[in-house]
């Protein structure tokens, strides 16, 4: 919970009592490996911050599978349009070890909007970083060539490529998983 | 028209904008209209450069923009905006860091437009606006998955076409490089298509 709180803060001044209401609305579960969170054609029920463990998030693009987000401890992770809409989800989100989650229901998430702009604040602001993030994954695949976007994940997130299959960060990449392959001998040395 | 009475009607359509979101009255509303700025830009000017910080959040009054990255000296049109919708570099505008795509004006534009530091301000001495603008927030990104998934998993045939079907006025205001690039189609291709525009011709009734 104190990663939770820690994550929190970075958006908005909460008081370890607001929280403490928070926390109260918050739900933890355990899954295995490869557990299905999200299926496609579902509506999102949670949103989850990530405990322990690894999930990625994907979608059909006829059948190749795209995956637009791969999850780490203290991430936020769900099939985000579908929990703001409450309509049926177009990605999968799928655990790629087993997991400690700590989830938010709409429900709950719509009862802390009620006690004031303090708590709309902070949903601003995620939702913000969420609209964000996926510009920068848009411009970052239009603009870098595969070497750029390469090197500039590994720097950043260099313990994932121990812990996740490499077709997952090469189409992370939008890259073929031979390209990711023949890339990996930049990371040495 | 008299520019006052423009500004007037620019307001009451922001106005009911906001009230599709949350109950804002006349009162709450004057408070924050001030704040709006018009801003006017002949055809092809640059309102937002690379390298520079995005300042304002840009409302359509009047006119046509497009936004776009310059990927290995090539233009690539990601947004194109007519009257009533948004315009402004996301990314620089709300982490004030130099912007990597550029906007332009395509047509003459007038924007209403509000600047970051009056919308934190806002955001602070009217607490009640956070709702406003989460909600904003929450619509817009919920637009854009949505279009980039169509986009994404349609043929080029089918982006063509319902692009023109959902506006029919593009394909006279927007020069065609700008929608083929944006709708990710060869020009070459996009000129092809365009025969699928053509109304077909009624064959006449022989009569007798």
């Amino acid at each position: 919970m104190q990663n939770l709180y820690e994550y929190i803060r970075q958006f908005a001044d909460v008081t370890p009592e607001e929280f403490g209401r928070m926390a109260e609305l918050l739900e933890t579960v355990h899954v295995g490996k490869k557990h299905i969170l999200t299926q496609r054609g579902q509506v999102e029920k949670y949103l989850y911050i990530i405990n322990k463990g690894l999930a990625r998030k994907f979608f059909y693009k006829n059948k190749e599978e795209i995956v637009t987000q791969i999850a780490k401890e203290n991430d936020l992770v769900c099939s985000s349009v579908s929990f703001l809409s409450q309509k049926p989800s177009d990605y999968v989100v799928e655990t790629l070890e087993p997991c400690t989650l700590i989830a938010l229901s709409f429900e709950n998430m719509e009862k802390m909007y009620s006690w004031g702009p303090h708590m709309n604040r902070l949903g601003r602001l995620v939702t913000l970083d969420w609209l964000l993030q996926k510009e920068i994954w848009e411009h970052d695949r239009l603009r870098h060539e595969p070497r750029d976007r390469f090197i500039r994940f590994m720097n950043e997130n260099n313990d994932l490529v121990q812990r996740v299959q490499q077709k997952y960060l090469a189409s992370y990449l939008n890259m073929k998983p031979e390209t990711f392959s023949r890339y990996k001998h930049l990371l040495r040395g | 028209m008299n520019e006052q009475i423009l500004y007037k009607q620019y307001l009451d359509t922001v106005l009911a904008y906001f009230r599709r979101f949350i109950d804002l009255s006349h009162e709450e509303f004057d408070l924050i209209a001030p704040f709006f700025e018009i801003r006017k830009f002949d055809k092809k000017t640059k309102v937002l450069k690379t390298g520079e910080t995005d300042g304002y959040f840009n409302i359509i009054m009047k006119g046509l923009a497009r936004k776009y990255l310059m990927v290995n000296k090539k233009e690539v049109t990601i947004q194109l905006s007519t009257e009533g919708h948004m315009i402004h570099s996301e990314i620089s505008f709300n982490l004030q860091k130099p912007s990597d795509c550029i906007i332009e004006a395509i047509e003459p534009v007038t924007f209403l437009s509000m600047s970051h530091a009056n919308i934190q301000m806002i955001y602070e001495k009217l607490p009640q606006t956070e709702k406003l603008g989460r909600m904003i927030i929450t619509e817009m990104f919920i637009k854009k998955d949505q279009r980039d998934f169509k986009q994404l998993n349609k043929t080029t045939r089918e982006r063509f076409l319902d692009y023109m079907h959902d506006h029919p006025d593009m394909l006279q205001r927007v020069p065609q490089k700008y929608l083929a690039s944006y709708l990710n189609i060869k020009p070459e291709t996009f000129s092809r298509l365009k025969h699928l525009l053509r109304p077909k011709r009624n064959v006449p009734v022989k009569e007798g």
